[in-house]
């Protein structure tokens, strides 16, 4: 009865033992591949940069795609109607037709913006201030900006059928067309993206299956004599399937700071850009999550492509 | 331990390496296996090590049917076997003690316990003072040394040895042959490949020759009192 406690506890002992053992035995191999690369410091960062270049094309697409999701998200919260009034309309009688208007049940407010006005917040957005006023006549017409009750966009086109036949409207702009044309563009950048991230994987298998192929021939010698001395083909795959990681890895790393720099130049003139359109919307792509998945990605694409490559030229090669 | 029956390898290209050989190499027995250049011994012995698949017949080695080794056993097969090769194949991007450790890393041993069958390895052909050295650096013999302390360092049950004294001046001959001999006298079994006439002769092994590729004599281990008659 005694020895049976005890023969569980060797049990488990000697499984905590080989676990331990097959820790060190990866870590000494991830070692190793890892001097190894840093013994060739310039063929293995050029490769890294291959890596990192080839994923930061999809990756910026979808950056591009996840602001455009973004900006379109602060848009639908602005289901506004914009009337231009003729411009034979003096204030007053647009005051009053903005009054009008906002008795109506199917409206909820109305901003009435006159055309001194409106020249003055455009020109003072828009930075060309002297030049405008320097303009013999107000090019702006006297602007309504009417926010409907409803959320729904056939009440909000009724509506600005309805308001455009008025006699003071000259013009009926709603928000809602380019809205969908920039949700078109967004999806057009989104399957244009997966295409290419799909195009860029296969590149990188070819890339790293290459590389670590290269490698493979270079060891060709010391794999004749591991598999002599009874190295098993994951053995000697090991080292490979690690610079695979690591090649991935780096690359992923070198994609986000790369990403970063492109995020970060755009962001300069963006921001002027999106002040003209007094926009709170901030600019997406900085953050640890995506980071993380880029070099994720980098590593597993790294890893599969060096296990394709090691299974196909290991396994060729004499047992 | 070995046991060949019966056993033929043809090449691709229809050439004949080995013809109907048939013998056994017992637990603890020593035997050479001598020849002309191009006889068959380097087949022989990589038919054992399954570097090659013979034709026809029957190889157990260590209780393994080699003719029917998964490739993903053969790895596991070599382990059991020790094998001195005459080119040596040392890897010359590490050390002497890294080479000899090859076998262990490989099985997966403890690093304190490797390094202490390495030193014990490299003492018994005495190189021990040279483990840090690059094996380029070595001469021709220690080289060859250092390839018999890789293939003793796993306490394999088998060990094949292709030339192992073939660089060697008959001291140093003599000295790795003592060194098989230890390893003999705890039950090794020893497959000794080799055309040094004198060698073989002075040691009264059993010796097995090959005539291409056909075992035409196998000559017992002679015991003290027959020695004479020799």
């Amino acid at each position: 009865m005694a020895s049976k406690p005890r023969a569980k506890q060797d049990r488990s002992l000697v499984r905590i033992h080989a676990i331990r053992q097959w820790l060190l035995t990866h870590g000494r191999v991830a070692r190793s591949s890892g001097w190894r690369l840093l013994a060739q410091p310039g063929s293995s960062l050029l490769t890294a940069f291959v890596i990192a270049v080839s994923l930061l094309l999809p990756a910026l697409l979808f950056a591009l795609n996840s602001n455009l999701t973004q900006l379109l998200a602060e848009f639908r919260q602005d289901r506004q109607i914009s009337l231009y009034l003729q411009d034979t309309l003096k204030e007053t009688e647009g005051l009053q037709v903005s009054e009008d208007l906002l008795s109506r049940p199917d409206i909820a407010a109305v901003d009435f913006i006159s055309s001194a006005q409106g020249l003055l917040e455009f020109s003072a957005a828009s930075g060309l201030g002297e030049v405008l006023l320097q303009l013999p006549s107000n090019p702006l017409p006297a602007t309504i900006l009417v926010t409907p009750v409803s959320e729904e966009a056939a009440l909000i086109d009724a509506l600005a059928t309805e308001l455009g036949l008025h006699p003071a409207v000259a013009l009926v702009q709603i928000d809602r067309l380019w809205r969908q044309r920039l949700q078109a563009i967004s999806r057009l950048i989104s399957v244009a993206g997966s295409g290419l991230g799909v195009i860029v994987v296969l590149g990188l298998f070819v890339i790293v299956g290459n590389t670590i192929k290269l490698a493979i021939e270079n060891r060709r010698m010391e794999i004749s004599v591991i598999k002599l001395v009874g190295g098993t083909d994951s053995y000697i795959a090991r080292p490979f399937l690690y610079s695979g990681l690591f090649y991935g890895s780096v690359g992923g790393l070198l994609a986000t700071v790369l990403q970063l720099i492109v995020l970060y130049l755009v962001n300069i003139p963006l921001r002027d850009l999106l002040k003209l359109y007094d926009s709170a919307f901030v600019l997406q792509g900085f953050d640890l999550s995506g980071a993380m998945l880029l070099i994720l990605a980098g590593a597993s694409i790294g890893w599969v492509a060096a296990l394709i490559a090691s299974l196909r030229h290991i396994w060729s090669l004499e047992p | 331990m070995i046991t060949f029956d019966k056993v033929s390898m043809r090449y691709g290209d229809g050439g004949t390496a080995l013809t109907n050989i048939s013998f056994e190499i017992k637990k603890g027995e020593l035997a050479f296996v001598t020849g002309h250049s191009g006889a068959g011994k380097s087949t022989l012995l990589k038919l054992i090590l399954a570097m090659e698949k013979s034709s026809g017949g029957q190889l157990i080695v260590n209780g393994v049917n080699v003719n029917r080794i998964t490739r993903r056993r053969i790895p596991y097969h070599r382990r059991q076997i020790g094998t001195v090769f005459q080119d040596h194949q040392l890897l010359l991007d590490r050390t002497v003690f890294d080479n000899v450790a090859l076998p262990l890393e490989i099985a997966g041993f403890d690093p304190r316990d490797a390094a202490r069958r390495v030193r014990a390895a490299l003492d018994k052909v005495g190189l021990l003072h040279k483990e840090r050295l690059n094996p380029a650096k070595l001469s021709g013999g220690e080289q060859q040394r250092v390839g018999i302390a890789r293939a003793v360092v796993n306490r394999p049950r088998i060990i094949l040895a292709d030339e192992p004294t073939g660089n060697l001046d008959p001291e140093l001959s003599a000295e790795v042959m003592r060194v098989f001999e230890q390893f003999k006298s705890v039950g090794v079994s020893l497959l000794v490949a080799s055309h040094d006439a004198s060698l073989i002769t002075s040691l009264h092994y059993r010796t097995l020759t090959l005539d291409h590729g056909r075992l035409v004599a196998d000559q017992p281990e002679l015991k003290h009192g027959q020695q004479a008659a020799r």
